[in-house]
């Protein structure tokens, strides 16, 4: 029997930004986008639901008269993040795949 | 991006992708280690040339040279800060490490300055770069810095045998071997990714 995927980490774009701040201490709002080639817009709307979920805290913030967005995971997130990886090398260790989709 | 159709596979690959983004981020330019490396190299032969050819008895002025490089220091790091997008981690450890070996250095010097330039100090300033120089380069997994700080433990002690005068050119050597030629090759690579 498989675990569940998390499904708030198994959505593309989500997952793209906690892994990128599983490996950084903080990053700004432009560097997630960038990194994730991704529009502000969807953007905002996903790492706010990782927000609402409790993985990642958010900062705004003013630097030089600029808006500023700081985004870093939190415990809850990380741990999350280890679960999710250990679910899916259950997935692909078992030979299952489930290449078309889980979410 | 798009949700539909996202295997456990992609997302492995994903995850990889986004972690290989950041680890660029991460790398040093290597710009500290080329100016810090050539003005403490320039001091430490400039300082060999003063006392043991020219025998000028304040050779130790030679040292003044790393105000200039400690004023770029701060500027260019404050510049730098404020484009940051990010703060790592890793960053933050060798940031820290080497304000501390500032400090170290600096600390040395008034123990130097209390007990006379003449003291035979080097081999401890050389035995520092290693310290330095070992840490950042295994924490960014660095081999050529990690084989330079071994090179200056071994001067650091080879210096010991050495009269006074040399010990400078230990000195000089191991910021070459340990700070200069491995910024060289970091700068190389980096160029090529």
């Amino acid at each position: 029997m498989f675990k569940d995927l998390d499904p708030i980490l198994h959505s593309q774009l989500r997952l793209a930004v906690v892994s990128i701040l599983i490996s950084v201490k903080e990053a700004e709002f432009t560097f997630l986008r960038e990194k994730t080639n991704s529009t502000a817009g969807n953007l905002s709307v996903q790492i706010q639901k990782l927000k609402d979920a409790g993985y990642i805290d958010i900062v705004k913030q003013f630097k030089n008269n600029y808006p500023q967005t700081i985004c870093r995971i939190t415990q809850l997130g990380t741990i999350a993040f280890e679960e999710y990886v250990i679910s899916l090398q259950d997935y692909l260790g078992n030979g299952n795949g489930h290449e078309n989709g889980v979410a | 991006m798009n949700d539909e159709n996202f295997s456990p596979k992609d997302s492995l690959l994903l995850i990889q992708s986004m972690i290989d983004k950041t680890r660029q981020v991460m790398s040093d330019n290597g710009i500290y280690y080329l100016v810090w490396g050539w003005v403490t190299f320039i001091a430490c032969t400039g300082q060999f040339i003063l006392k043991h050819i020219y025998e000028y008895p304040k050779h130790y002025y030679v040292w003044w040279l790393v105000v200039p490089a400690f004023i770029f220091s701060i500027v260019y790091g404050a510049r730098e800060g404020k484009k940051q997008k990010v703060k790592t981690y890793v960053g933050d450890s060798i940031k820290f490490l080497w304000i501390g070996m500032g400090i170290a250095y600096f600390v040395l010097s008034m123990i130097l300055s209390e007990l006379g330039w003449d003291r035979p100090i080097f081999p401890f300033f050389i035995m520092l770069y290693g310290l330095g120089t070992f840490v950042s380069g295994s924490i960014i997994k660095f081999r050529p810095l990690v084989l330079g700080s071994l090179c200056a433990f071994i001067l650091a002690v080879a210096s010991t045998y050495a009269s006074y005068d040399y010990q400078m050119l230990y000195g000089a050597v191991a910021i070459l071997v340990s700070y200069i030629i491995p910024a060289y090759i970091l700068r190389a690579r980096q160029k090529h990714v």
